[in-house]
């Protein structure tokens, strides 16, 4: 008993004390959701993270974004350029769990705590994120598809923090986030999928489509990717990166769902998000979060 | 709304809930208090070959630890004495406990209880209700026949209790009937959830116990304690803190006996605060899983014929209140209508899950559900409107019910008009949505209840009741009453309330009765107030007694601005020689006469006194190719006699038609091969958020009933979840072409039922 707590100002008291081995917490709402859960103990020694400045808030730079790690889910999602051009992100951190877990919960601790069903990792994962994780020996960056390990295990070492997530532009793309949801609020991503999408005219001519929660790590999904480019990104061709994503995902059955409906509900999702990141390329308004504003579309 | 007296009524308990200063059980700290924790069986059905606390007595920190050993052998249950506080040589769910742990902390309690050795031996679990009853199926109680019970209750083995309602000739109806409909549901179980997982806090000075409970119904948990610890009534006092809600979870006797024995033991106060975890394993109240057989005969021109129905309920483990239930279940699955031949049968079996007992209007809206489904099938076989087919089958004033009672004024066919009136019934909707439609019915409670009233010195008053605020707003109420009586405003007076050594008995938040029968008991005691204001004031203005009238905070002539007095004045006078004391009771109504010759299980639900009648409509849209059902729009309407305090009356339709949509959609309790529960959590026992409730369009009909409750009134918690789920699956067939016969009607199962080929409806 009597672990150390200690909630420093400057990163590299932050830094230090992660190399002496305590814990970070941020927002705490997977850390000690987890505890009270009886996932893991919680861990003797803990650094708060949530009053360094430097950690939080997102800089427009000249090649695209950086996002402190400590940004919350409801700042990704009020941000205007993540919005317009990086409009998945918008449409996943809009959607996790409550307005107050938007509130408390970071994106540091989404990507660090590194669960399948993580919202932002499929959007980030089609954007080409870069994280940039420092300890006390320096920083170093790892591309998000270098990131997870497995579920709930990442390659950031237990002495670095993750202190950014950089973005570059993609130009002229239409993104959305698409997750199966059962209530309106407060949802788990049973299935999810992202697409990103560039159109030359009517022809789609580049396509990211990752699955969420239905492979031990986000992943994206080549064969559907490669179906959709070259085509117009219509109904037939969103429907068929759909069926090619479902046939590729891994997903189990549990008590939220059972493999066989997972599977179907995957190449819906994946049909969707390709639906919303196409009518976003074209410049037509699909509303954030694209969950909402696509439900019952067939 | 004739009867409104309070179209804004401000809760006395409002601003301490919302600002935090009200105190709940598990806020509560005595001097020297220590921390229970119960070791619970976590297997559904074994042998106790040994069981060893050495171990954990040896533990620092630890006071006390008890087991069936160290309480009085008392076998307890409402009708069916089946049960003791502790397991005795056989556990039979998975939440039974084995003993309980006093220690310095949570912690230390908790790791003591996980120290205790308890050696098993596993016997085989019944989980599945329809071989349950089944000769070669294992007994659930070996020893059954020995258990005392209520003398009309009918039972054999794993049949703990069944009722039937017989009337006419349902065979020759069927035979003569144009169409016979017959089909089949299912229903998994459910939990209450309130927001606030329970505590009891036991403290004993000399021979007396003080427990602060999260109980709805403090006077049973009062008895309860007596009965099973072996001591008298006046030994046991119960008060209940604030109640995070309860929604029947909370009734009858919860954890008191064992928190109370283990400070008895430890010699020192002790507080046991469940987690939400154990607040889904351990409560021996969750809503009853079922199976629902019905069949129908009707005429060409849609009248019923015939009603068939056989219903089978999880009674779980052991009996509270289920036995009981299984007749209201059979009431209900007759439903509000005319139907002069009937033959229903309920069958409330043991099995080795957790026990069944009253959660909001218990076994109301499953068999609602079912029943208005199976009338909308009809109907559509019939190629009738589903409200066209209700409207020629509802009962009227007159009309006689399932078993013979009279229907005095009702309004069950007003409700039905105007929830598809409200709702638009017959518009034209986008693709993917639609209405459905049902109605439904339950009963009120006249049972006996007690509450004092009296006005102090100043002419402020104070209500002293027996009944339970679980939340509803009911007891807040009671004021409006008392006022009425005295000619005095509601935020005059104070309650106090929910502590068995300060206020009379009165059944507890339960079955919706608190405004009906408290209600009655604070008119009768604001009226012996009332006649000693009017003897007072006569002398004092030299008037006729029976030219004096209570308005205003004054008793004066009537029609006279200047001969008056106030009832300050009045009280102050009294202060110094015959104080104002009210106390009462009154008479319960009674219940309707019956005919039940040929009906068995007869335990009280065979006649509904002061029934309320109600009918949903909910808009839907379904999202064809997930199966998710969103309800954009609720329609509801009720006649509750008369409504007396619109502002509780109204959050009582709101809270009931949200708790409705989470039994329609997300909502069931998932069981093992074995009996277990798979999501005893909230992320995956999914209630409906704050976000998912639509707008509820409310109407009151108006039909005072002469043997209701105070004006006509009748109870109105239960009833908004009763017909909220059927409305719901109604509109969801309507709107995608296929039935769902499962609830929840889970995502996955609606995707099932329209990717079933046949998709019949
Ligand atoms: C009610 C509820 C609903 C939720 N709904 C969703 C949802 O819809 N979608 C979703 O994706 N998630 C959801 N979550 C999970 C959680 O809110 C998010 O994952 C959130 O982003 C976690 O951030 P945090 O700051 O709270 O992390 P914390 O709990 O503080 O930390 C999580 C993990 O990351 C580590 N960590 C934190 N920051 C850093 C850092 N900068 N560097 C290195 N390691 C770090 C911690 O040590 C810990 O292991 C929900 C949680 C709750 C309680």
């Amino acid at each position: 008993m009597g672990g150390r707590f200690t909630s420093p100002t400057a990163l590299a008291d932050a830094l230090a004390a992660t190399a002496a081995g305590h814990r970070p917490v941020a927002g705490g709402t997977d850390l000690v959701v987890g505890t009270r859960q009886g996932k893991w103990s919680l861990p003797e020694d803990l650094v708060a993270l949530d009053r360094i400045e430097e950690l939080r808030g997102i800089e427009e730079t000249s090649g695209g974004l950086r996002i402190g790690a400590t940004t919350s889910h409801a700042d990704l999602a009020g941000h205007p350029a993540i919005r317009k051009r990086w409009t998945a992100i918008a449409d996943a951190a809009s959607i996790v769990g409550s307005p107050a877990t938007r509130h408390i919960g970071t994106l540091g601790g989404n990507l660090a705590n590194a669960s399948p069903a993580a919202e932002t990792s499929g959007p980030l994962l089609c954007f080409d994120a870069q994280v940039e994780v420092r300890s006390t020996a320096g920083s170093r960056r790892i591309a998000l598809a270098d990131l997870f390990n497995g579920p709930g295990r990442t390659t950031v070492r237990s002495d670095e923090l993750i202190v950014a997530v950089e973005l570059s532009e993609l130009a002229g793309v239409g993104s959305s986030y698409v997750r199966l949801e059962f209530r309106r609020q407060m949802e788990i991503a049973v299935v999810g999928a992202t697409a990103v999408v560039s159109l030359d005219g009517a022809i789609v001519i580049d396509a990211r489509i990752a699955i969420t929660a239905l492979a031990p790590t986000v992943r994206r999904v080549a064969v559907a990717e490669f179906a959709l480019v070259g085509t117009d990104g219509g109904p037939d061709a969103a429907a068929e990166a759909g069926r090619l994503a479902a046939e590729a995902a891994t997903p189990i059955s549990d008590v939220r769902a059972s493999l066989e409906y997972r599977r179907a509900m995957a190449a819906v999702v994946v049909r969707r998000a390709v639906t919303g990141a196409i009518a976003r390329a074209r410049g037509e308004t699909i509303p954030i979060p694209a969950s909402a504003s696509l439900f019952g579309a067939r | 709304m004739t009867a409104t007296l309070a179209p804004t009524l401000i809760r006395q308990d409002g601003r301490d809930k919302v600002t935090g200063s009200g105190r709940y059980a598990a806020d509560l700290t005595v001097t020297g208090m220590l921390h229970g924790a119960f070791r619970v069986a976590e297997v559904p059905h074994a042998r106790i070959r040994r069981l060893d606390t050495t171990a954990a007595r040896a533990l620092p920190g630890v006071y006390a630890i008890i087991t069936a050993a160290d309480v009085p052998e008392v076998r307890y249950g409402a009708f069916l004495k089946d049960r003791t506080i502790f397991a005795r040589d056989v556990v039979r769910w998975e939440g039974e406990l084995i003993a309980a742990v006093a220690a310095a902390t949570p912690e230390i309690a908790a790791q003591a209880a996980a120290l205790i050795e308890v050696d098993l031996e596993p016997l085989l679990a019944v989980t599945d209700l329809e071989t349950a009853t089944r000769p070669d199926a294992p007994l659930v109680h070996a020893e059954w026949a020995t258990y005392e019970a209520d003398e009309n209750l009918v039972r054999d083995g794993n049949l703990a209790s069944r009722s039937t309602i017989v009337k006419g000739d349902a065979d020759g109806g069927m035979a003569d009937a144009y169409i016979v409909v017959k089909d089949r549901y299912v229903a998994d179980g459910s939990h209450a959830v309130p927001i606030e997982p329970r505590a009891i806090l036991a403290e004993w000075q000399g021979d007396h116990v003080t427990i602060w409970s999260s109980t709805q119904v403090p006077f049973a948990a009062r008895s309860g304690v007596a009965e099973t610890l072996g001591m008298p009534q006046n030994q046991v006092r119960v008060i209940v803190p604030h109640l995070g809600g309860g929604f029947g979870a909370k009734c009858e006797l919860g954890f008191e006996p064992q928190v109370a024995a283990l400070a008895q033991t430890a010699g020192r106060p002790v507080k046991v605060v469940f987690s939400r975890r154990e607040e889904f394993l351990l409560p021996d109240h969750r809503r009853e899983r079922m199976i629902l057989e019905l069949e129908t005969g009707v005429r060409r021109d849609g009248t019923i014929v015939a009603r068939r129905a056989h219903l089978i309920i999880d009674n779980g483990a052991y009996s509270m209140d289920e036995p009981f239930l299984g007749q209201m279940a059979a009431m209900f699955a007759v439903g509000p209508y005319r139907i002069p031949n009937v033959d229903v049968s309920a069958d409330v079996v043991y099995t080795n899950t957790q026990p069944s007992g009253s959660v909001r209007a218990p076994t109301g809206p499953t068999t609602c559900w079912a029943l208005e489904q199976h009338h909308d099938v009809v109907a559509e076989r019939l190629g009738l409107d589903p409200v066209e087919f209700r409207r020629r089958n509802l009962v009227h004033e007159g009309d006689t019910g399932p078993t013979g009672q009279v229907f005095e004024r009702i309004g069950a066919l007003e409700t039905l008009e105007h929830a598809a009136a409200a709702i638009g019934w017959g518009r034209p909707l986008p693709d993917g949505e639609a209405i459905g439609i049902a109605t439904g019915w339950w009963p009120s409670f006249p049972g006996a209840s007690g509450a004092n009233v009296t006005i102090n010195a100043d002419g402020s008053g104070t209500i002293v009741t027996g009944a339970q605020e679980c939340g509803t707003g009911a007891v807040m109420a009671l004021p409006i009453l008392a006022a009425e009586v005295l000619g005095m405003r509601p935020d005059e007076f104070r309650i106090l309330y929910q502590d068995t050594d300060a206020g009379p008995y009165d059944g507890g938040a339960s079955g919706s009765q608190t405004t009906f029968n408290n209600g009655r008991a604070v008119i009768a005691a604001a009226t012996e107030v009332r006649e000693q204001l009017l003897d007072l004031a006569a002398d004092l203005l030299e008037a006729n007694r029976a030219d004096l009238e209570l308005i205003d905070g004054m008793a004066r002539v009537k029609g006279s601005q200047t001969s008056s007095v106030s009832i300050a004045d009045l009280a102050s006078q009294a202060a110094g020689a015959g104080l104002l004391l009210g106390r009462g009771s009154g008479e319960p109504p009674p219940t309707p006469a019956v005919e039940t010759a040929n009906c068995v299980g007869r335990l009280g639900a065979e006649s509904f006194a002061a029934p309320t009648f109600f009918t949903h409509a909910a808009h839907v849209k379904v999202d064809r190719d997930t199966g998710v059902v969103r309800v954009l729009e609720i329609a509801a309407s009720h006649e509750s006699g008369v409504v007396i305090n619109p502002i509780g009356a109204t959050g009582q339709i709101y809270g009931g038609v949200a708790m409705g949509i989470g039994q329609a959609l997300s909502e069931g309790v998932l069981l093992s091969e074995d009996g277990r529960q798979r999501n005893p959590y909230l992320l995956d026992y999914k209630l409906q958020t704050v976000a998912d409730v639509p707008p509820i369009h409310v109407d009151f009909v108006d039909a005072p009933s002469p043997t209701g409750g105070p004006k006509g009134l009748k109870g109105i918690a239960e009833p908004p979840c009763v017909p909220t789920p059927g409305a719901i699956a109604n509109a969801i067939v309507r709107a995608a072409g296929s039935r769902v016969r499962e609830l929840p009607m889970t995502p996955e199962r609606v995707w099932r039922a329209l990717a079933s080929t046949n998709g019949e409806n």
